[in-house]
């Protein structure tokens, strides 16, 4: 294995950390939709938690060994493809911010509702299935899958 | 992406990939929902998730993972030669003993949801873990072209 081949497997790495954690962190989240009381949709969401940290290695990952490969590849400067991927990354990063803080807000008051009785009301219900919140995390997805679309296809 | 949804070459490793990234964070979900669920063995809601996260998430995306793999490697077994190198052999080990696992995986979590049985659950943390691993293996040997 050479150190092309080490950069790749790396960077692949990442990527599979930063995009199936983020899987990960969606399933969860979606599953906290759809559970009947407070306490199971705070479980749910306080499990996202535990991806947080996969997510953020690969993220980081990606964007510095992709840089190290740019390099060690000589892809020229203005690699449309390579600079439209990094728009992207900070795309999907800022708006997966913009869902996680959502989310949290959604996990405090099912938290409280759980404490109080368990029993669900309609600002809950409103904040777990909040398009614009949801529309955010969606979005940073679509970015990573064009991430991905643009790494396949190098146009 | 219109130009590329027209290149042959695209959208089986487009899929293939997309396929195995699913797999990873589905199953990723299940080992986490399981160790949850050993703190706390009366969440009706974990034992529901472990089971419909591997059931519409992970085996779908096994198949979509399995079927382009396949495509890809019809498309280009002659490039070797005959001799497979060892991350083919290594990727096609784990996606079809994978299977295996997958499934047992999927009988514990059933089981778990049905029965709450404690023992269901350190079956399927064991599975999922053994599963995860695996799957980090393949994508390393398979990124990495290991020989």
């Amino acid at each position: 294995v050479d150190a092309f081949q080490w950069l790749l497997m790396l960077h692949v790495a990442a990527a599979f950390c930063f995009v199936s954690g983020s899987v990960a962190a969606g399933v969860l989240n979606i599953l906290a939709i759809r559970a009947e009381r407070p306490s199971e949709s705070a479980q749910l969401l306080r499990l996202v938690r535990a991806t947080l940290p996969v997510v953020g290695i690969g993220s980081l990952g990606t964007i510095a060994l992709g840089i190290a490969l740019w390099q060690h590849q000589h892809y020229p400067l203005d690699a449309f493809w390579i600079w439209a991927a990094i728009v992207l990354w900070l795309v999907a990063n800022a708006l997966g911010g913009m869902g996680g803080r959502h989310q949290q807000q959604a996990r405090e008051l099912a938290e409280r509702l759980a404490a109080e009785g368990d029993v669900s009301n309609d600002v809950l219900h409103d904040l777990l299935e909040d398009p614009r919140g949801n529309a955010l995390s969606w979005l940073a997805g679509i970015a990573t899958l064009l991430i991905l679309v643009l790494m396949i296809w190098k146009p | 992406v219109i130009a590329a949804a027209f290149s042959r070459p695209f959208w089986p490793l487009f899929l293939h990939a997309l396929g195995a990234m699913l797999l990873v964070g589905a199953v990723l979900a299940a080992t986490i929902v399981s160790y949850a669920g050993r703190r706390r063995p009366a969440a009706a809601a974990l034992r529901r998730s472990a089971f419909w996260t591997l059931l519409a998430v992970a085996v779908p995306a096994w198949v979509v993972t399995r079927v382009f793999a396949q495509l890809i490697f019809d498309d280009e077994k002659g490039v070797w030669g005959g001799h497979d190198p060892t991350w083919v052999g290594i990727g096609f080990a784990v996606a079809d003993a994978g299977l295996a696992v997958l499934l047992l995986s999927l009988g514990a979590a059933f089981w778990w949801w049905r029965g709450g049985r404690p023992l269901a659950n350190r079956i399927l943390s064991a599975l999922a873990s053994v599963y995860l691993a695996m799957l980090v293996l393949a994508l390393l040997a398979m990124s990495g072209k290991w020989h």
